[in-house]
């Protein structure tokens, strides 16, 4: 299982398996109801390629916002 | 004191400064000497400005080239209602001049491109983002990191706020974003609303991470931390603030290892901000 951490939102668990061969990131992303463009995936607080795949058991989502 | 320049007045206005340990007559006269750029002022840039300028500030620039709009007053604190259809930086340069007669305005009724950021930037010790759109987010990014300008980055959404500040060596904007999302992917204030209130939070931290880099630049305030390498997330319905630690990005853009981008020629700073294809 992998814990994701939306920040500012609720935290899952999502089971890999359930994403299909080899997920990537931005597999992770969508399962939690996001798209890869309007968020930046940490992994012991580094940015990681979206394309990557998943290897880590908790990860922090954060949100790109822009208002000013 | 007396060798610190600042006259009688000075002492009485700054007093509650001078009597702290971190800041002193020579952190107020760090601050009278420093040199702001505010990017943007509407809903981020009207406290920043308001408390720069209250801590005296010597020379604020502000640029923007937008007019104040009536449904801009529920939030951009700067502006009255006689001010609607008059440029913003006109607005916030007056409100300055009214608040405190030590501080300079340099109004810059400009958008910031490619083209004007490097002559704008060059001026300024230190840049506060208070700009509404991903163009200039990243702009600002790259054309500060490139060229060592410390500074702080706020944004807002409905009853959300994210704060952080880059100095040379730490994580950039484009370490947590290499790129801003497909256009219309992200709402801005106008599309999905803001709490009136939010952006003077954001700001006056904006304002806090400021006053601090110019006081710890002067050799003062020594334990004081800033949001380097971590970015603050504020929940105004929940009223909860978290820290998320950032380390920079080796394969950056623009800080990393073997960067793309060397100048901001190299990037066309449309909505989505992509590096060239050459």
């Amino acid at each position: 299982m992998v814990t994701v951490e939306v920040v500012g939102e609720e935290t899952r668990e999502i089971d890999p398996e359930t994403l299909g061969t080899d997920p990537t990131y931005a597999d992770l992303v969508r399962a939690v109801d996001y798209s890869p463009h309007e968020v930046s995936v940490l992994v012991d607080d580094q940015p990681v390629p979206e394309d990557r795949a998943v290897d880590a058991d908790y990860v922090r989502v954060l949100r790109l916002i822009k208002g000013g | 004191m007396s060798d610190l320049n600042l006259d009688p007045t000075q002492l009485d206005r700054y007093s509650r400064h001078i009597i702290m340990d971190d800041v002193g007559p020579e952190g107020q006269k760090a601050l009278l000497d420093a040199d702001v750029l505010v990017l943007g002022a509407g809903g981020l840039g009207s406290p920043i400005v308001q408390y720069l300028a209250a801590a005296g500030v010597g020379r604020l620039g502000i640029a923007d080239d937008d007019v104040v709009e009536r449904s801009n007053l529920q939030r951009q604190i700067v502006h009255a209602d006689a001010d609607v259809g008059r440029p913003k930086v006109e607005s916030a340069a007056e409100f300055v001049a009214e608040l405190n007669p030590d501080v300079t305005v340099d109004a810059h009724e400009t958008r910031v491109t490619a083209d004007n950021v490097d002559e704008l930037l060059a001026d300024y010790d230190f840049v506060v983002d208070g700009s509404d759109n991903f163009e200039t987010r990243f702009l600002v990014n790259d054309a500060c990191t490139l060229a060592g300008v410390p500074f702080t980055h706020g944004a807002i959404y409905r009853f959300e706020g994210q704060i952080t500040s880059f100095t040379e060596g730490q994580p950039c904007y484009r370490c947590l974003f290499p790129e801003a999302p497909p256009a219309g992917e992200i709402p801005d204030c106008s599309e999905a609303g803001v709490l009136g209130v939010l952006p003077g939070t954001v700001g006056c931290i904006q304002a806090t991470e400021t006053v601090k880099w110019i006081l710890q630049d002067a050799g003062l305030a020594p334990e004081a931390d800033t949001l380097d390498g971590r970015m603050i997330f504020y929940d105004a319905m929940a009223m909860t603030f978290e820290d998320v630690p950032v380390q920079p990005d080796p394969d950056c853009p623009v800080c990393g290892d073997d960067p793309a981008i060397s100048s901001v020629q190299d990037v066309e700073y449309v909505e989505t901000c992509a590096i060239g294809a050459d």
